[in-house]
């Protein structure tokens, strides 16, 4: 999947991430100023990372502040702020932060500060991204200077993996309204939100030698084709979200090159379970043998995708389930579905609409294979706008879209578990509620990756959920820019790039 | 009813007008914060519900309405803001957390600058193109003209501009392809960043203003008085500039202004495409994310931007065909 | 018809071929769906934003669908939601104006400020929320687009309007003691026909652009139909190659608005 090296990661478990080899063995080299382009941007920018809802946002906060655990290119958390964090029942976790590190106006970081940032996301008032993982946290507490305590409402064993996302990010105790005012590895000198930010360099940060960058500029390009000009142009020198049919542009010119991330990040139909006719199980074989993931994979992706098979865990990722047989095209089975399930020639509305990538030629793809077994599927565009509050999961038939997240078992107890709010599907299965309690607290590795492989099993042949492909991530990038190393958390090398790249002009 | 005086009394007369216009204009932007607060009101979800996103539980919506003040009846929440703005407070924006007048402070200039800049070239242009088309009725320049200004609104907006950056930013590397106007900017840089959002523009609203001035000038020269004016050995041009013009300025003047009017709510396209800091974009998000308070001042500055347009349209209209001023 | 046929005799040869590229145009959009070879959404192509062949005339698009069908339905909706539109605008605005410029008084003042209030909304961001809480349909976007230009014909009618009904010749009218609509129907209307024909072919070319402009933010025809300006939006990544698919649908809609204004300017009558 990734082009690590052995020693880059071994490396990487110690004082952070170092750059691996993708692009270009040359030493890094300090100095130099770069603006990067994300998609998305609004008046909603923010500089606290509770409340991060955007790319643009995730790579600002990682550039101004540090977690106390970070992701690893193994997708497995590494120490970060924290030194060390043990736990005996995993439900009982102790932190040992990392000595001498300052914020950027000036203070020692120690565990009030913690205390303070994991504390903040468990008031609604504020708003986090992160309060139904917050309420996890029964207690934190400060022990010593140094140590923190954090107690969970039942064992489980991704507490670092979850720390690591950047809504968990450490502020300066007491900070109502962030400013900036972290541990990271830039300043903030510029907020406009909707503009830009402007972050310098931070002498005083704790990895020593790093951030390589004396100055990085971040603007959004919400235009896909804007953004792209904007790169081969010269007037920004990294950008995200490229789409699968702009990499031949990309590439074709001499000076720019795209970094592909195959990521777990997926569109998918949404079946209703809890309603008719989208409830029907038949109707769910039959939609599931309708999709032709290879013409989605080339046609819409341009090859830039993983087959999925309705189940969110990717052929990457440790827990991968490999056994389960690959759902294929198949129109006399969708056929016999159909038929057994009574909705031949019956009108069914799809909601699609820009919000959801890939979602209405995905749609357009199984409108037509629809068409041949006898369903009338017909498509309603929705604007992006309001999509996530009056479409999404509203009807019997909408797309959703899941961003890659660090653990198997928070896709699974976000989008798939009874109770979960985001239970996009509505389905209910007890087994697979039970399994997936059970893992998180299963300190025997061989067992808890049985766990998953039986909660996949389920999720693929029952649940609604039907997952074509998983789209990969393409950044482009100047070709002077080294260091680059896709992650599998997102674009931008998982929105960390900041500290990790050099320039070499 | 207004003075209708004679041409002699023509500076005093035109006062009570323009007070008169300024009543109405108050009563136009009361009317438009209605329709704006109506139209917000049949959008799904709030600016609540929008911030949270996806990952919004019951309790945090519920929590970010009251702080945001959205538990409370729209009538209400009308007229605080109304009450807000006859102090000309344009209130907190529910979404950046900071006052909507530094938001727009930020911005308004970028979009006055570029609607300026527009003008300063369209205007001209599409007064030459109009004239010397209606001068020269049927002769070749006429149809060239015609087909240029038709050619330029002949393909959409953003192919337009994209056709430009790709040429002269990506092939050519003449022009930046971003419009990013800054404080630090010098002059010939802020023109440079903007020359292509100001060419899309113009090739945009162009068209119609000239179209408009030539049909109106080619209308009137059918006129016994164009003839009389011929028959008395004035030349074409001179009759056009000095009879026809002032004659039918009216049309004109209104086409233009309200072609002028586009560039500032109608540049969203120009916005998007060159990532400009301007208001129109700014617009689109004060609805996106239901901003209530920042989409009414964005409202508020475009409608008083059109009225401001049409009032100058109607003096200079006034002033040139004073017996508009007996209706 | 007579008027017509001596039109059509009497009229350069510009014109005629003016008038040749509207008649296409109808033509197409009455008939184009039956011509289209595949079907509009229908996956025929394995590559994507192919060149002319034999199977597929205008090459295929960014999914490898068939661009001419496309193109045959796309014309159809543009022709009908740009014609439809436009003559909506104009026959509103219009009468609109001349009631209001013969009316006068508080009848024009309010009429003024609606048409002002509806006019300083931008028309794109009118569509955002209108799209936004209706959910998109034609109906919806026949009536966003003849909203948008109502006020803008109104304008130009009667600022029109006012100024013929300062004219000598109305005066006189008013002096012989004709009622209102007999003015406006006998006295003021004709001699604004060619200004507001004019203004009709250009708030054509004007639909038809601002629903390509829609199309640009999301907000156009549902698929897998399409109008023309969203074909262009949709292949807009083939432009450096110089794909059939983007060209196809960018020179369609140029060879559309241009035709219909030149055919409008041909139809002012000779000799006034």
């Amino acid at each position: 999947m990734m082009d690590f090296s052995r020693r880059s990661l071994l490396a990487g478990m110690g004082a952070g991430l170092m750059p691996a080899t993708a692009w270009g063995a040359a030493l890094p080299k300090r100095g130099g100023s770069i603006r990067v382009a994300t998609q998305s941007s609004s008046t909603a920018d923010t500089l606290d990372p509770a409340k991060g809802a955007l790319s643009t946002d995730y790579v600002r906060h990682f550039m101004l502040y540090s977690g106390l655990t970070r992701i690893g290119h193994d997708m497995i958390a590494h120490p970060a702020l924290a030194e060390r964090i043990e736990s005996a029942d995993r439900a009982t976790w102790h932190i040992t932060l990392r000595k001498g590190v300052h914020f950027h106006q000036g203070g020692e970081l120690t565990s009030a500060d913690v205390v303070f940032s994991l504390l903040r996301h468990k008031d609604p008032k504020l708003g986090s991204k992160m309060a139904s993982i917050a309420a996890q946290f029964t207690q934190v507490r400060a022990d010593g200077r140094y140590g923190v305590v954090i107690a969970l409402s039942g064992p489980n064993a991704d507490l670092p993996a979850m720390l690591a996302q950047s809504h968990f990010l450490i502020l300066r105790k007491g900070t109502a309204k962030p400013d900036g005012n972290g541990t990271g590895p830039f300043k903030l000198a510029e907020f406009k939100p909707g503009i830009r930010t402007v972050a310098v360099r931070n002498p005083d940060y704790w990895v020593s030698g790093k951030p390589y960058l004396d100055r990085i500029e971040l603007i959004a390009i919400p235009d896909e084709v804007s953004r792209i000009n904007a790169l081969l142009a010269g007037d920004v020198q990294l950008i995200n979200a490229v789409a699968p049919q702009s990499t031949k542009r990309v590439e074709s010119s001499p000076a720019h090159v795209i970094a592909t991330t195959p990521s777990a990040l997926y569109s998918n139909l949404i079946s209703r379970m809890d309603r008719l006719p989208s409830g029907n199980p038949d109707f769910i074989a039959a939609m599931k043998h309708l999709v032709d993931r290879p013409l989605i994979k080339r046609a819409l992706f341009r090859g830039f995708a993983t087959i999925g098979n309705d189940q969110p865990i990717p052929p990457f990722h440790p827990y991968y389930n490999p056994h389960i047989p690959q759902t294929t095209l198949d129109l006399d089975r969708a056929r016999w579905h159909i038929n057994r399930s009574g909705l031949r020639g019956v009108r069914l509305p799809i909601y699609a609409g820009p919000a959801v990538e890939g979602a209405v030629d995905m749609a357009s793809v199984l409108q037509e294979y629809g068409a041949r077994v006898g369903l009338d599927l017909a498509i309603t565009r929705v604007p992006a706008d309001g999509y996530w509050s009056t479409h999404w999961m509203r009807h019997p038939l909408s797309f959703g879209s899941t961003n890659p997240r660090p653990t198997a078992d928070l896709v699974f107890s976000l989008f798939y578990k009874s109770d979960a709010a985001w239970n996009e599907t509505g389905w209910k299965n007890p087994r697979f509620d039970q399994l997936l309690m059970a893992a998180r607290g299963e300190v025997d590795e061989n067992r808890r990756r049985a766990m998953y492989h039986e909660m996949q099993a389920i999720v693929h042949d029952q649940c609604g959920s039907i997952i074509p492909v998983f789209i990969s991530l393409i950044d482009g990038l100047d070709r002077r820019l080294k260091g680059m190393n896709p992650h599998p958390m997102g674009g931008l090398m998982g929105y960390q790039f900041a500290e990790n790249v050099w320039w070499a002009a | 009813m207004v003075g209708g005086m004679s041409g002699s009394h023509r500076q005093q007369s035109l006062w009570p007008l323009l007070l008169r216009r300024i009543g109405s204009a108050l009563v136009t932007l009361i009317m438009v914060s209605v329709v704006i607060f109506a139209l917000a009101g049949l959008l799904p979800g709030d600016a609540a519900q929008e911030a949270l996103g996806q990952s919004a539980t019951p309790e945090q919506v519920a929590a970010l309405r009251h702080e945001m003040g959205l538990d409370q009846p729209a009538p209400v929440r009308y007229a605080q803001w109304l009450a807000g703005m006859a102090r000309a407070d344009a209130g907190q924006s529910l979404v950046a957390g900071m006052p909507v007048a530094e938001i727009i402070a930020e911005r308004l200039p970028n979009t006055l600058m570029l609607a300026g800049m527009t003008a300063a070239l369209a205007v001209p242009l599409a007064l030459a193109m109009g004239i010397t088309a209606a001068i020269r009725r049927g002769s070749w320049i006429d149809r060239a003209i015609n087909l240029a200004s038709l050619s330029m609104v002949a393909l959409p907006e953003f192919l337009v501009a994209t056709l430009g950056v790709l040429l002269f930013c990506v092939k050519l590397m003449w022009l930046p392809s971003l419009a990013m106007v800054s404080a630090e900017a010098t002059w010939s840089e802020t023109l440079r960043s903007c020359a292509l959002p100001i060419l899309s523009l113009t090739v945009v609203v162009v068209a119609q203003m000239a179209r408009m001035t030539r049909a109106a000038i080619a209308d009137q020269l059918d006129r016994p008085y164009v003839e009389m004016a011929r028959l008395k050995g004035a030349s074409l041009s001179r009759v056009v500039l000095g009879h026809v013009l002032p004659n039918c300025l009216g049309p004109i003047v209104n086409a233009m202004a309200l072609s002028l009017s586009y560039l500032m709510g109608g540049a969203i396209i120009v916005e998007t495409i060159f990532n400009f800091p301007g208001l129109a974009s700014l617009m689109v998000n004060a609805v996106t994310s239901r901003d209530m308070p920042l989409l009414q001042a964005c409202a508020m500055i475009f409608c008083s931007a059109y009225l401001l347009l049409m009032l100058a349209a109607d003096m200079v209209a006034l002033i040139a065909n004073p017996r508009l001023r007996a209706q | 018809m007579k008027q017509f046929a001596s039109l059509w005799a009497k009229a350069p040869a510009a014109n005629r071929i003016a008038a040749a590229f509207v008649g296409f145009w109808l033509l197409l959009a009455l008939a184009g769906p039956w011509l289209a070879p595949h079907p509009v959404g229908a996956f025929v192509d394995e590559d994507v934003f192919s060149g002319l062949s034999a199977r597929f005339w205008l090459g295929s698009d960014y999914l490898g669908r068939d661009v001419l069908s496309r193109l045959l339905y796309g014309t159809r909706y543009t022709v009908v939601l740009g014609l439809g539109a436009a003559l909506l605008a104009s026959l509103c605005g219009t009468s609109i104006a001349l009631a209001a410029s013969l009316c006068g008084g508080r009848v024009d003042e309010v009429i003024s400020r609606l048409m002002d209030t509806l006019i300083s909304i931008p028309s794109k961001i009118l569509a955002l929320v209108l799209v936004a809480a209706c959910g998109s349909s034609l109906p919806l976007l026949l009536l966003i687009c003849a909203l948008t230009y109502v006020p803008g014909n109104f304008r130009i009618a009667r600022a029109l309007a006012m100024n013929l009904a300062a004219l000598d010749f109305v005066a006189a009218a008013r002096a012989r003691g004709e009622g209102k609509w007999a003015i406006a129907w006998h006295e003021v209307l004709p001699n604004m026909v060619h200004p507001l024909l004019a203004d009709l072919g250009l708030r054509f070319v004007f639909v038809v652009l601002l629903l390509s402009g829609l199309s640009f933010l999301g907000l156009g025809v549902q698929p897998p139909y399409a109008d023309l300006g969203s074909l262009v939006r949709e292949n807009i990544s083939g432009l450096t190659e110089g794909a059939p698919a983007i060209l196809a649908p960018a020179l369609a809609i140029a060879l559309l608005t241009v035709g219909t204004n030149l055919l409008i300017d041909a139809m002012k009558p000779e000799g006034q």
